[in-house]
């Protein structure tokens, strides 16, 4: 029997006027979930935002999703949902500062099954008129979806730990080292 | 519950780079999308937002004294997926220009004046039927500042969380015979004119409802159905 079906709504871009008090505080520290610390390894996770002439982004909006230290994801298409942190929501959201710079700090993710250790990243801007989204990794590892991109960008989705705990990943929207995005 | 995640029509969906939008072509790839196989990560979402945000309230029109200024509206949203399904416990943020066209943020000039009453912003969770309703004022037109003559038609802004990552959607609502609409260079960018005419609200007639609001109502679908036994 065919079932119904309907067509998703178009997006559009998110304009010049998303409202800074979407970007609560706070709601780019994953570690802390109503004053509850999340188990793992704290990390940190800066980076610019350019776009193509190299300016940086001014309260561009990013937002992550990632698994718990034990590599769960808190959803309940994940077999193992119910062993997850329950003081680990793995979702965050940062505006860029007039550097172009945002940051999150966060638990270090555990390997999901048939995964590397890696990070989901969305982008929305003026200008943007669809989602961009990309994907973090902690370095060069077997995984299908770095694998999916051309050998000579994989670097560019690969963070530069500057110490230990802190990491850097720059998104470069266009030109010159742009960032892979995937085609969802 | 497993989500499949299908490719969409990309005559449904707006273009990436789009004439007379300055910014687009410094600010979208170059180089071609990557496919991938969606896996449990894109395939799981943060499914507990409101945990990590705060709501704000569903009347955003103010009362008596502190009304806003414009036509009181009331706005009915349903929020389904590919399988018609309602998408209950989804976080909605709203966000739009007061009745003279003003949004209450740093990027915006002064070619209109603020409402003192009127911020313009709603965060809510639609309910198990997949609904939330809201009342607000209708947002004014305004100029872009591209000098060429782009205005915006009125609009309301929407970003909403689905079951999962890929359901994730930004997106903007418009009001049905608003002459800008038929220039709008945001709303004519997606190809599909059927598709162009979902993004815009149905008007009710009015029922001598009391609260003296227009009503509007709208339907918004997120990717993704149920999967099937044999998908799961």
């Amino acid at each position: 029997m065919k079932r119904s079906t309907l067509i998703p709504t178009g997006e559009a871009t998110i304009g010049p006027f998303f409202p800074p008090r979407y970007v609560d505080a706070g709601a780019n520290d994953l570690t802390l979930l109503e004053g509850r610390r999340a188990k793992g390894e704290t990390i940190e996770i800066h980076g610019r935002v350019l776009q193509e002439d190299g300016t940086p982004l001014e309260n561009l909006v990013v937002e992550i999703w990632q698994a718990d230290a034990l590599g769960i994801f808190r959803h309940p298409a994940d077999p193992r949902c119910a062993q997850a942190d329950p003081d680990f929501l793995g979702w965050g959201r940062a505006a860029t500062d007039a550097n172009g710079s945002y940051l999150f700090r966060t638990i270090r993710p555990g390997a999901p099954e048939g995964r590397a250790p890696h990070i989901n990243f969305m982008v929305m801007f003026s200008g943007l008129m669809r989602i961009l989204k990309t994907t973090m990794f902690f370095g060069q590892s077997a995984d299908p979806v770095l694998g999916a991109v051309p050998l000579s960008r994989q670097e560019l989705l690969i963070s530069k730990q500057e110490k230990p705990g802190l990491y850097r990943f720059d998104i470069r929207l266009r030109g010159e080292n742009e960032t892979p995005f995937f085609d969802d | 519950m497993k989500t499949v995640i299908e490719p969409r029509d990309e005559r449904t969906q707006p273009a990436r780079i789009v004439p007379g939008y300055p910014q687009t072509p410094w600010r979208n790839p170059a180089q071609p999308l990557v496919k991938r196989g969606p896996t449990l990560s894109e395939l799981t979402g943060p499914v507990a937002v409101a945990k990590r945000v705060r709501l704000l309230g569903g009347d955003i029109a103010g009362h008596g004294a502190r009304q806003a200024i414009g036509q009181l509206i009331h706005l009915r949203v349903r929020v389904l997926d590919e399988d018609a399904a309602p998408v209950g416990g989804a976080v909605v943020e709203m966000w739009q220009a007061n009745g003279a066209g003003r949004y209450i943020h740093p990027n915006d000039d002064d070619h209109a004046p603020a409402d003192p009453n009127f911020y313009g912003a709603a965060r809510l969770v639609t309910g198990e039927n997949g609904m939330f309703e809201l009342r607000t004022v209708k947002p004014g037109a305004y100029p872009v500042p591209t000098g060429d003559g782009w205005w915006r038609p009125p609009h309301v802004h929407f970003s909403l969380f689905g079951k999962v990552w890929l359901s994730r959607l930004v997106t903007q609502m418009y009001f049905p015979g608003e002459p800008l609409n038929a220039q709008d260079r945001i709303l004519n960018a997606v190809p599909d004119a059927a598709a162009r005419e979902r993004l815009v609200a149905r008007y009710l007639p009015p029922t001598g409802d009391p609260h003296n609001a227009l009503v509007f109502e709208h339907q918004i679908v997120l990717r993704g159905r149920t999967a099937t036994p044999e998908q799961s």
